[in-house]
């Protein structure tokens, strides 16, 4: 059940049609169950096992809102939406979430705020400190973890909430935006790092960003959402496999991606004014 | 070191500016005496005052007076903040009890508790319990109000988080919504402290024979201002003595909270 096996063999993307991990099929929202605006319409999308999807978009096509569903924090007004063939009607241990903001509580210690996760489920163990520690070496935090949030830079707390969400070791990983308000410098860092802690977690990962270029670097697939109502316009495959290195941040391939995702955003908007 | 030492230089003009007010106060407080030919009766001057203060700590007289009314303030204001840190929290953690009990907080609140001392006489009779309970009912509202403030102040990606981890309403409260609440607690027990000396000494007016709310009523009696006028020097020096016990609360609570 735990996907620690499946980080080995990851397919390749655009490669064999392998059962999806997330399936998402029919999923509107609406703010108000009735007669609300439209978040999502009619959204389908499969995502298969131990890919990375973006999702971009401008801000108001209800990628968050995507997000929310498959974390089960929201329930869609329309549509099914699964995790191994099993129908989301709630959060689950098996799926992390990273937000925008770190999060963390800041009278507890880098350490315990990783481990909070397992406090809850009662599983915090010598085993379990240990893991923590392990995480927070990877991330370059050794030497923090009896330190506050506070005395940390916004880089190295997002990488404390990027450690808290893997210390479950969860099948899927959901990432709210979650290197939008760090500066660029802090911000490729991470990317590498995220790229980096996922591959070597296996889990499937669904990625909400309104970079293209960070869609392009991280993601096997970029969906491209357009707002009002929210709805998938196109889905790319990224033409480079996995692993990637610091580097291919400038190869052709990302590149003439990222452009064509640009051109496929500024089309659906236009398309969407002409349509007014 | 050499920061600290610029800092303390930085703030020394202050503070010889508030010494030289001070010093200002006092001989505005003595010319007055002087040039409205006031008599000790009405207004005693500053250095009559102070031999008083004087005179009352080396004899004596007034620690018992301190101590009862101390006493009434400590008491009152512990059995008032665990009250109201007590129900606060049961009322944020319960939506039906809150619903039910919020309406009478809130018109209990807008009561003034100071009006209820002569009937706590009544009650209680004339020595310590009625100003403790006035000051616990004083101190209450600032603590239950906090409490249930910052109970509900809690973000909201704070609450998804702990909504994804499926934390159960119990471990959200003890692991999130108690540790934030600690700033706004600790603010509602400054209020309480301060306040609660206030409604000792009010209290004590209503009907006493000891403590320093008793003393000035005495004194009054006796027409001694000078010594009612010791009386407040030593209520401020007890008023700020208690703030500075807030002071150090809160200090505590902050480096529990950020670390040092």
């Amino acid at each position: 059940m735990r996907a620690e096996s499946a980080a080995a063999e990851r397919p390749p993307p655009a490669a064999m049609p392998a059962e999806a991990k997330i399936r998402l099929r029919g999923v509107s929202h609406r703010f108000r169950a009735e007669d609300g605006v439209f978040a999502l319409r009619n959204v389908d999308l499969d995502i298969r096992p131990g890919t990375l999807v973006a999702v971009v978009g401008e801000n108001g096509c209800g990628k968050t809102t995507l997000l929310r569903l498959v974390a089960g924090l929201v329930e869609p007004t329309a549509g099914v939406i699964a995790i191994d063939g099993r129908a989301v009607d709630g959060p689950s241990a098996n799926v992390a979430l990273m937000f925008q903001r770190p999060v963390l509580l800041e009278w507890r210690s880098v350490l315990d705020n990783v481990l909070l996760p397992l406090e809850i489920t009662g599983q915090r163990n010598a085993g379990a400190v240990e893991y923590a520690g392990d995480l927070l070496r990877t991330l370059g935090l050794a030497g923090f973890e009896l330190k506050r949030p506070r005395q940390l830079s916004g880089g190295m707390q997002q990488r404390v909430a990027l450690a808290r969400a893997l210390i479950t070791k969860p099948d899927v990983l959901l990432l709210d935006e979650p290197f939008s308000a760090l500066d660029a410098l802090t911000r490729e860092a991470l990317q590498e790092e995220l790229l980096a802690a996922w591959s070597q977690s296996g889990a499937t990962a669904l990625l909400v960003t309104h970079d293209i270029a960070e869609a392009a670097f991280l993601a096997d697939r970029v969906v491209l959402l357009t707002p009002r109502p929210g709805r998938v316009a196109h889905v790319f495959d990224v033409p480079l496999p996995h692993p990637r290195t610091a580097e291919d941040r400038y190869a052709p391939e990302l590149i003439a991606l990222a452009r064509e995702v640009r051109h496929a955003m500024n089309e659906a908007g236009e398309h969407q004014a002409g349509g007014r | 070191m050499a920061q600290s030492s610029a800092t303390a230089r930085r703030a020394l003009p202050g503070r010889l500016l508030s010494l030289a007010l001070f010093a200002l106060a006092l001989a505005a407080w003595e010319a007055l005496i002087r040039l409205r030919g006031l008599p000790p009766l009405v207004l005693p001057g500053p250095a009559l005052v102070a031999r008083e203060v004087v005179a009352q700590v080396v004899s004596g007289d007034i620690w018992p007076h301190l101590w009862v009314t101390l006493t009434e303030v400590l008491l009152g204001f512990l059995l008032g903040s665990v009250l109201g840190i007590g129900l606060g929290a049961t009322v944020a953690h319960s939506a039906s009890i809150g619903g039910v009990l919020r309406p009478y907080v809130v018109a209990s609140q807008a009561m003034p508790k100071l009006a209820m001392a002569p009937i706590l006489v009544v009650w209680f009779g004339f020595d310590l319990t009625p100003k403790v309970v006035i000051a616990a009912l004083i101190s209450f509202f600032p603590l239950f109000e906090n409490v249930l403030a910052g109970l509900q102040a809690v973000g909201q990606d704070e609450l998804e988080l702990f909504r994804s981890l499926q934390a159960s309403r119990w471990q959200t409260f003890v692991k999130l919504r108690l540790p934030s609440a600690v700033p706004f607690v600790v603010a509602g027990l400054r209020v309480a402290l301060v306040l609660s000396l206030v409604g000792a000494v009010v209290a004590e007016f209503v009907g006493a024979n000891k403590g320093l709310g008793a003393l000035i009523v005495t004194a009054q009696g006796t027409m001694n201002t000078p010594l009612m006028f010791a009386i407040f020097v030593v209520l401020t020096v007890l008023g700020i003595v208690l703030s500075g016990l807030a002071d150090l609360v809160e200090r505590l609570a902050l480096r529990w909270r950020y670390g040092e």
